[in-house]
């Protein structure tokens, strides 16, 4: 099953090239993690999903109909959360919420009454006095108040302070527990980590990457540091270890992770006295895929790992 | 902006010098950066001023070639209240010069106070509301830089605008000192507008509530000086444009008028630092009151958020048209009473029906009306383009709201809105022509006669709707350009030389002239027939193109 299906999407605006081929699969039922620096895409993307653009070509689906043909009837099952939230000013946050709400198609009162709670948010204020978060709790709250089988969220936490942050994730995972589909663009690595099922990275239009947390980290390396009874040696002959340094006695490296068992097969040999070892983190992914000085690493890592 | 701000800022630290200094620092600049970014926009304003009155230059001297042609004229428009209240006093019809002065100056008055609200709005208001202001003040810029840069601006370009139209109407062959005298009186009228405007722009916060402040206000100053011309009474002088044309260009040339709109103009600016002290950056000088912490029944759907959004603005052009129509249905027992004591335009007319010239005056203020209708029908739809421009169409857009209800939803607002308007002020002038005269059936007359332009109203507003649908991000200026070009056909077609088809491009000329001419249904079909297509052309094409936002 999948809740978003875009293949070989191509939308340009004049001359530039916003999206150039990019593909994104989204199962129904899991937190997906969009990710992407600023400017790679990522809300074009979404304005194709929700119809707001037309594609250039490439194919895309969306909960099994056409998003642009079918906008309205596929907008009754979703809600979107804008990276850039502007409210009408002289409208209050309560009344945006419930506008939205209706126009989509009916939200549950006690839900929002709740969430209001928990994003500890003033629907009163009009909303030209709400602060950015305050405006992005609003979005929010009028998203998760809904019913919609599919959260189509644009960097939504840009601007909530880390108390909200974490409410924030909260409400997902019990978005995910009740089945909904989210599709969470974000440059906030740690909130990819913490939430998303699967990601897929996306560098100048195209997607370089995709897959499960574990099957992007198989594609990069671990950093070890390692102390030995005995000063290792050739361990630089080894292939897979890279930017081997020597610092107070230990050894530090980085390995790929299908080198990773020579590596320490290797060094047992020396009487191994301490030993951490690092697992990749997103934002070495991410570093990886958009350090240009990196560059050289790109051929290979750009196979896509599929589920 | 970097270049410009940074130059300033890149300067060694002045030492905190306490007073008066500190809080206009960075004047200069704001006012160059200002000056940058409308570099195309006040040329094109002060352009169209003075080709305003070039044209107008150049069609009267070949018009009214010979002393009969004049005489006649004068004759004809010393009699016409209308188009007294439209122009301004009739003084100095003796010369050709005096007659452009009179044609042109009430139109070259409105542009200059445009030009001066949005230039002074644009540097302060717009700009705080949009949260530059705050990244601006955060450098080394004083409390009072930006406004001191953007009234300062503004007098500039209404200086400009003196010397522009001064050489122009020179460089046409009219004489120079009346010329200067002409331009001056613009550029002052532009200075009270640059006054009025950094006051408005200090009591709301928001860049529309200004709009609707300082056009309130012109509105009121013109028809006081409106009544004031026709009646030749003293109210002409409780008006800044009244003020501006007492110079009487070309005839007597008077100065001192200036030095009113002078005083003014400063005072205003003093009054406008003063609130500014008096209140915090990006609010206006009351506080938002709380809103509803939920949202009533009505607002539920796509036309319920149009018709929250835009009824402020629907009441305040319905007040105003109705008001309008009170004033042109008073002033109608004034044209009989021009008439009676003017002999020359009895005679011209051959002794006519004073009846039937008040219906001719009627029938011309419906026609202005209608342009103001359609001018608010323009600027009803065009909130659709900036709803989608500043991305509040998108979350509504993403919800199970199609195209065709979200934009029909500011379509029927713009459209119901002006019939609504222009059937207001029917009613009032019928109201105020029941009282003349007695007469119950007037009140229908002159409701058939108001009602009669809604077709030419929604052809205008039609028109706007298929620009949005076609041209997004042209579709603001197109429109209001096409509201200014129907404005010009309807107050000037008959004293320009035009031909026939020229004056047909307005929808407003295809109306027939009620009360004075009968009802006919061919135009009406006809109009009505172009507004669904225009309006059919704009939805199918909004339905095919990319939301277009900023």
């Amino acid at each position: 099953m999948t809740a978003i299906s875009v293949s070989g999407l191509v939308k340009t605006f004049g001359t530039t090239r916003a999206l150039d081929g990019l593909d994104l699969d989204v199962a129904t039922g899991e937190v997906h993690g969009f990710l992407g620096p600023n400017g790679s895409g990522k809300s074009t993307t979404i304005r194709v999903l929700l119809g707001l653009l037309r594609p250039d070509s490439g194919s895309v689906r969306l909960l099994d109909g056409d998003p642009w043909r079918d906008a309205v009837a596929l907008h009754r099952r979703l809600a979107y959360v804008p990276g850039d939230v502007t409210l009408w000013p002289n409208i209050s946050g309560g009344e945006s919420i419930d506008l939205l709400g209706r126009l989509r198609g009916g939200l549950d009162p006690r839900r929002r009454a709740e969430l209001l709670d928990r994003f500890d948010l003033d629907p009163r204020k009009k909303a030209r006095t709400y602060s950015k978060g305050n405006r992005q709790k609003v979005a929010l709250v009028a998203a998760l108040a809904s019913d919609a089988e599919l959260l189509v969220l644009d960097e939504p936490t840009s601007g909530l302070d880390p108390l909200m942050e974490a409410v924030f994730q909260e409400c997902i995972r019990e978005a995910r527990t009740e089945g909904r589909t989210v599709l969470l663009s974000s440059h906030i690595l740690a909130e990819a980590e913490a939430l998303c099922d699967r990601v897929s990275i996306i560098r100048h239009g195209a997607t370089v990457q995709s897959g499960s947390l574990d099957e992007l980290r198989h594609l990069t390396r671990t950093a070890i540091t390692v102390e030995t009874a005995r000063p290792a040696t050739g361990l630089d002959a080894l292939a897979g270890v890279h930017d081997l340094r020597q610092e107070n006695g230990r050894l530090r490296f980085d390995v790929d992770t299908d080198a990773l068992d020579g590596a320490l097969r290797h060094l047992t040999g020396f009487g191994v006295v301490g030993l951490t070892s690092t697992p990749p983190t997103l934002e070495e992914l991410f570093l990886r895929h958009y350090g240009d000085e990196l560059a050289e690493d790109g051929a290979s890592a750009r196979e896509p790992v599929r589920s | 902006m970097s270049t410009q701000l940074s130059g300033a800022s890149a300067r060694p630290a002045a030492p905190a010098r306490p007073g008066r200094s500190s809080t206009t620092a960075g004047t200069a600049a704001l006012f160059r950066f200002a000056l940058r970014r409308d570099r195309l926009r006040l040329p094109v304003w002060v352009a169209a001023g003075t080709a305003m009155v070039a044209l107008q230059s150049v069609s009267s001297q070949s018009f009214y070639d010979t002393p009969g042609a004049l005489a006649a004229y004068r004759a004809s428009v010393g009699s016409n209240a209308a188009t007294i209240a439209l122009a301004g006093p009739p003084v100095g019809l003796d010369t050709v010069a005096g007659a452009v002065a009179f044609e042109i100056s009430a139109t070259v008055m409105l542009i200059a106070a445009l030009m001066a609200m949005f230039t002074v709005t644009r540097h302060t208001r717009a700009d705080e509301e949009a949260g530059r202001t705050e990244l601006v003040r955060s450098a080394r810029i004083g409390r009072h830089a930006p406004l001191l840069a953007a009234v300062l601006l503004s007098a500039l370009a209404c200086a400009a605008l003196a010397v522009a139209v001064g050489s122009a109407a020179t460089a046409t062959g009219l004489p120079a000192a009346g010329s200067f005298v002409l331009g001056a009186s613009f550029g002052a009228c532009g200075l009270v507008f640059t006054g009025i405007t950094a006051v408005a722009v200090q009591v709301t916060g928001h860049t529309r509530s200004v709009y609707g402040l300082v056009g309130g206000a012109f509105a009121v100053f013109f028809v006081l000086r409106a009544i004031g011309d026709i009646e030749g009474n003293w109210l002409v002088w409780t008006s800044p444009i009244g003020w501006a044309q007492a110079t009487h260009p070309y005839s007597r040339d008077e100065l001192l008028p200036l030095l009113l709109c002078l005083v003014a103009a400063v005072a205003l600016t003093v009054a406008g630092f003063a609130l500014l002290d008096r209140r915090d950056l990006g609010a206006g000088l009351t506080q938002p009151r709380p809103g509803r912490p939920a949202a009533t029944r009505s607002l539920r759907s796509p036309l319920g958020l149009a018709v929250r959004l835009q009824r402020g603005a629907f009441l305040a052009w319905a007040l105003g048209l109705a008001l309008l129509g009170v004033v042109y249905g008073a002033l109608a027992d004034s044209v009989e009473t021009l008439i009676a004591g003017n002999e020359q335009a009895l005679a011209m007319f051959g002794d006519p029906d004073v009846g039937e010239l008040v219906d001719a005056y009627l029938s011309t203020t419906f026609s202005i009306t209608a342009l103001l209708a359609a001018a608010y029908a323009v600027s009803a739809v065009l909130r659709a383009r900036s709803e989608e421009g500043e991305q509040r169409a998108e979350p509504v857009l993403a919800t199970a709201t199609s195209r065709s209800a979200w934009l029909g939803s500011h379509v029927a607002v713009a459209l119901a809105g002006s019939a609504l308007a222009m059937a207001a002020s029917g009613v009032t002038t019928g109201v105020v022509r029941v009282l003349q005269t007695g007469e119950a059936a007037a009140l229908g007359r002159m409701v058939g006669a108001a009602v009669a332009y809604v077709p030419a109203v929604w052809v205008v507003a039609g028109l706007a709707v298929a620009l949005f649908g076609l041209l997004p991000r042209l579709a603001t200026a197109l429109a209001w350009a096409a509201v200014g070009l129907f404005l010009v056909i309807t107050m000037f077609a008959g004293s320009f030389d035009w031909p026939g088809w020229v004056s047909d491009l307005s929808p407003v000329s295809w109306v027939p002239l009620m009360p004075l001419e009968p009802w006919t249904a061919g135009p009406v079909l006809a109009l009505t027939g172009i507004a669904v297509a225009l309006l059919a052309t704009g939805f199918a094409g909004f339905r095919r193109r990319d939301l277009a936002t900023g």
